[in-house]
């Protein structure tokens, strides 16, 4: 359970990216925060997995408060999340391979057992053909799927994902929020930033509209 | 564990190939910082052993006048012989001391050659037992004998010995003062070429930071890279000293002359060697330590 109360966050003064924030997410929920550019949806899942601190409010993760955490203890739970970033965040001198190992290796899976499951999740997002190429010679979308593939090898219990599917053409992107949607249906709770609204009618069970910081509109259980 | 240690070293091998150039110039950097350090350690090593060398054979010449008789000159070999620490009496006739001194010097050869008489007086060489130093027996006894009649000069070589010592001891402090300087300044050059690569691999270590990863599975690539480098560098310097060594008689040929020994280097002994790669490492842990420990505080 992500339950997030009466967050706000200001970069400047006097200016709210986020004004009095408050939801609470269930396990296994499949969820969509939507709204215009500068809405404040990328601020509200940066505070989830803590890259950002709130100015105001407390965020509870199953029951822990997560502002409460110790820097050096942060990646305890990052280890529980996988994060799709809108700028993919790929690192550029190493394989799609590599890269989407990186989750594995930082928690000691062995080798053997990384190769099948980096393979097994690349052929979900059909680049297991391009696994020794580097990003740099890879489009826009399967760079996007790299990313999608990072976030997921290591099967976490929360998915963040913030416009994944941005660059993506609308089959590829419907494919995406499938596999997302195949994550979730296994118990991972999803949360996807978007503005796609043919996206968000199609799969949004749970969506939260965001206007200028603050919460303007929920359907289905948000 | 066996595959973790696997995996940082291709980790950071990888790394170490990625920014190779400014790698290099570090390593280059901290070869020529320790090689500095060695040839002063070397030079001090020749040194202190001349020294040794010299104060466990200790001579002390008796210059005679060139008329004395025969019979005189054998009782004052025989006073010389008497005390328990002379070891060895030796006559050294005027013609071998102008050899011994023609094959010490080849190239005052024409200046002798000029001079028509023999310029060198007879002596009486006394070699002191070794481990037996200039005590003050010793001392009282070439005091005495310099005020025998026929003694013209008294030549005792712990002078020499003393000026080895000390000459030793400033080949070490200068070594360790340089060295110290170039080590810093090889600990700054490390500390910033790690800082560089930290800063050229920042997004990787945020995604890293993002995905999961403890601070310490973020050093650890980086300390290694550091050790590697003063371990590479460090190991360039023992070889570069190896071949100054090898090369310096060549380059000096006879120039120098009695001084060559002196001047010559001596190799560094295994622990020096082992001293030297040791703080090589160090240096390189040290100075990529603080540059990732700023950068992950920051």
């Amino acid at each position: 359970m992500i339950e997030l109360f009466h967050i706000g966050k200001q970069y400047q003064k006097p200016f709210w990216a986020l004004s009095d924030v408050s939801l609470r997410i269930k396990d296994g929920d499949f969820y969509f925060v939507t709204g215009p550019s500068g809405s404040g949806k990328t601020t509200l899942l940066k505070t989830i997995f803590r890259e950002l601190l709130p100015t105001e409010g407390q965020i509870l993760i199953n029951g822990i408060n997560i502002l409460r955490i110790p820097e050096s203890k942060i990646y305890r739970l990052r280890r529980r999340m996988g994060i799709v970033f809108q700028d993919f965040r790929l690192m550029f001198h190493r394989t799609v391979f590599e890269n989407v190992a990186v989750p594995l290796q930082v928690i000691g899976v062995p080798r053997k057992e990384i190769r099948r499951r980096v393979f097994a999740t690349l052929q979900k997002v059909n680049l297991h053909q391009k696994m020794w190429e580097l990003p740099a010679r890879l489009s826009y979308g399967e760079q996007q799927r790299v990313a999608i593939a990072r976030a997921v090898v290591n099967n976490p219990e929360i998915i963040l994902a913030d416009e994944p599917t941005g660059n993506l053409d609308p089959e590829l992107a419907f494919e995406i929020i499938s596999l997302f949607k195949d994550i979730n249906k296994q118990g991972a709770t999803v949360i996807i930033g978007s503005h796609d609204r043919e996206l968000i009618r199609h799969f949004g069970d749970n969506i939260l509209f965001l206007q200028k910081g603050k919460i303007v509109g929920k359907e289905g259980r948000a | 564990m066996i595959e973790k240690v696997k995996f940082f070293l291709t980790l950071t091998g990888n790394n170490l190939w990625q920014f190779r150039t400014r790698n290099l110039f570090s390593v280059t950097i901290i070869c020529l910082s320790f090689l500095t350090v060695g040839i002063f350690l070397s030079l001090s090593n020749n040194l202190r052993d001349t020294a040794r060398q010299l104060s466990n054979n200790l001579t002390v010449a008796f210059f005679l006048d060139k008329e004395l008789p025969a019979a005189a000159v054998q009782a004052l070999r025989d006073e010389v012989g008497q005390p328990a620490f002379i070891e060895e009496v030796r006559f050294v006739p005027p013609e071998e001391a102008l050899e011994k001194f023609r094959a010490s010097f080849p190239e005052l050869g024409d200046i002798i050659a000029n001079i028509k008489a023999n310029p060198f007086p007879p002596s009486i060489e006394a070699r002191v037992r070794s481990k037996v130093s200039a005590s003050g027996n010793v001392l009282e006894f070439v005091d005495t004998m310099r005020g025998r009649a026929g003694v013209t000069d008294v030549q005792f070589n712990q002078d020499w010995v003393e000026k080895m010592q000390g000459f030793s001891r400033l080949a070490g402090a200068v070594g360790a003062f340089l060295g110290g300087i170039l080590l810093l300044t090889s600990f700054f050059i490390i500390s910033n070429v790690v800082k560089l690569n930290v800063f050229a691999r920042k997004n990787e270590i945020e995604i890293l930071r993002l995905v999961g990863s403890t601070n310490l599975f973020i050093r650890i690539p980086f300390w290694l890279e550091g050790i590697t480098l003063g371990l590479l560098g460090s190991l360039l310097s023992l070889g570069l000293l190896f071949v100054v060594i090898r090369l310096f008689p060549f380059y000096v040929g006879s120039s120098l002359g009695a001084l060559q020994d002196l001047l010559s280097f001596r190799y560094p002994d295994l622990a020096q060697a082992l001293g030297l790669l040791v703080g090589g490492a160090a240096t390189g842990f040290i100075g990529s330590a603080t540059s990732v420990s700023k950068f992950l505080k920051a």
